[in-house]
């Protein structure tokens, strides 16, 4: 953990955040390789970070979207007027409040408001980081995914499926197989001059900011042989975007969802591959695509 | 399922045509659904398409027949089908 001047800008997926305070701020590990050492003058977003909870009654505002599982809950949005506000809770002592945060209706500027907590002050501390990420993304010609990616240095291939699918396998794979891993679990997809590219983003341990051209999307799973198959059209884009990271409780988000997944799975190959996890799977992806 | 029913429910979805198919998303504010995305083949694309406020059924199943040219047994078939794979998201 490194203490920061209470300025500090990061660029994640190509994207300039600026975040600030009265308050010195710190960031976990992860995000330490994405700070910028010079000042972004106009950054894309910005994130105001008060070392403080504010007093907030939701009794009137309506719950738009709620995060949770079985075991917690991760973050609830409420529309308050203009604002969005997300109430982000603590991941390991469930349901005690972490961060409440505010986002303005452009979506480029954040109020993040959290306690110090043992002399830290960590407005991103997760899940929050990711949260503002993903809304990042709504506004901007990108996406997060949950997949592993490898790249050989032309292409880039992502490999997309459910929990224990084998996302790791295959970084594990085709990083013995020479590919650099972008990365395994997180990653944004972002569309830049007509080209779509895959980056990483800041996990809990530390990883330098990478990007690569996305040439194929793998839906994975496990199989007692290798097999692939290439989806087009709605099924391949309906079974893409279904792995993606989604707050559809805004008509507007899953629109601009599909303009996007629409054009993606037109430029890249998208594939069903059923593997065996071992090397042969590798050769097996390079002999079939197509 | 009743149709009316249907009607209103057609308000909690955003569709996109893709071809002949149509991708249908559902607008929720339930994370646990966010896997459930639906691809209608054709036949359910008309279907969907139809579903105006106050159609009825004969009105539909006459729809089906006529844009496709299958018997009226078939047409039912395929309209029931299409509204149990309705019923079933909504009880995800």
């Amino acid at each position: 953990m490194a203490a920061q001047l209470n300025s500090i800008s990061l660029v994640i997926a190509g994207f300039s955040i600026r975040l600030f305070s009265d308050h010195e701020i710190q960031l976990e590990d992860g995000y330490l390789p994405f700070v910028e050492t010079q000042d972004v003058a106009e950054p894309d977003f910005t994130v105001h970070c008060i070392e403080h909870m504010p007093g907030i009654d939701l009794d009137a505002s309506d719950l738009l979207f709620q995060a949770e599982n079985e075991f917690q809950k991760f973050y609830s949005v409420y529309s308050t007027g203009s604002q969005l506000a997300f109430i982000i809770y603590n991941q390991q002592t469930s349901n005690e409040i972490q961060q409440i945060a505010f986002l303005d209706e452009s979506f480029k500027h954040w109020t993040v408001h959290c306690e110090v907590v043992n002399d830290l002050f960590l407005p991103l501390r997760y899940p929050m980081g990711p949260i503002i990420m993903h809304y990042i993304t709504l506004k901007t010609n990108a996406v997060m995914m949950h997949a592993s990616c490898a790249f050989d240095g032309t292409k880039a291939r992502l490999f997309t499926g459910f929990s224990g699918a084998g996302k790791s396998t295959m970084s594990m794979l085709w990083s013995k197989a020479g590919n650099q891993i972008i990365n395994d679990d997180r990653l944004i997809v972002r569309k830049q001059e007509g080209v779509f590219f895959v980056y990483n983003t800041p996990m809990y341990y530390k990883d330098i900011p990478k990007k690569a051209p996305l040439s194929s999307i793998f839906l994975i799973s496990h199989s007692p042989e290798n097999r692939i198959k290439k989806l087009s059209g709605a099924m391949s884009i309906s079974r893409v975007m279904a792995f993606s990271i989604q707050n559809n409780f805004d008509r507007r988000f899953i629109e601009g969802r599909l303009d996007l997944f629409t054009e993606l799975c037109s430029q890249v190959g998208v594939y069903e591959l059923g593997f065996v996890p071992d090397e042969s799977v590798v050769n097996f992806v390079l002999a079939n695509e197509q | 399922m009743e149709i009316e029913s249907l009607f209103q429910l057609k308000s909690k979805f955003v569709t996109r045509e893709v071809g002949n198919e149509l991708i249908v998303v559902p607008l929720s504010a339930n994370v646990a659904q966010m896997n459930e995305l639906f691809t209608l083949n054709e036949t359910a694309k008309v279907i969907w398409e139809n579903l105006n406020e106050g159609i009825d059924m004969p009105t539909l199943i006459q729809t089906i027949t006529d844009t496709f040219d299958i018997d009226k047994y078939t047409a039912e078939k395929d309209l029931e089908f299409f509204l149990q794979r309705l019923e079933s998201l909504l009880k995800k």
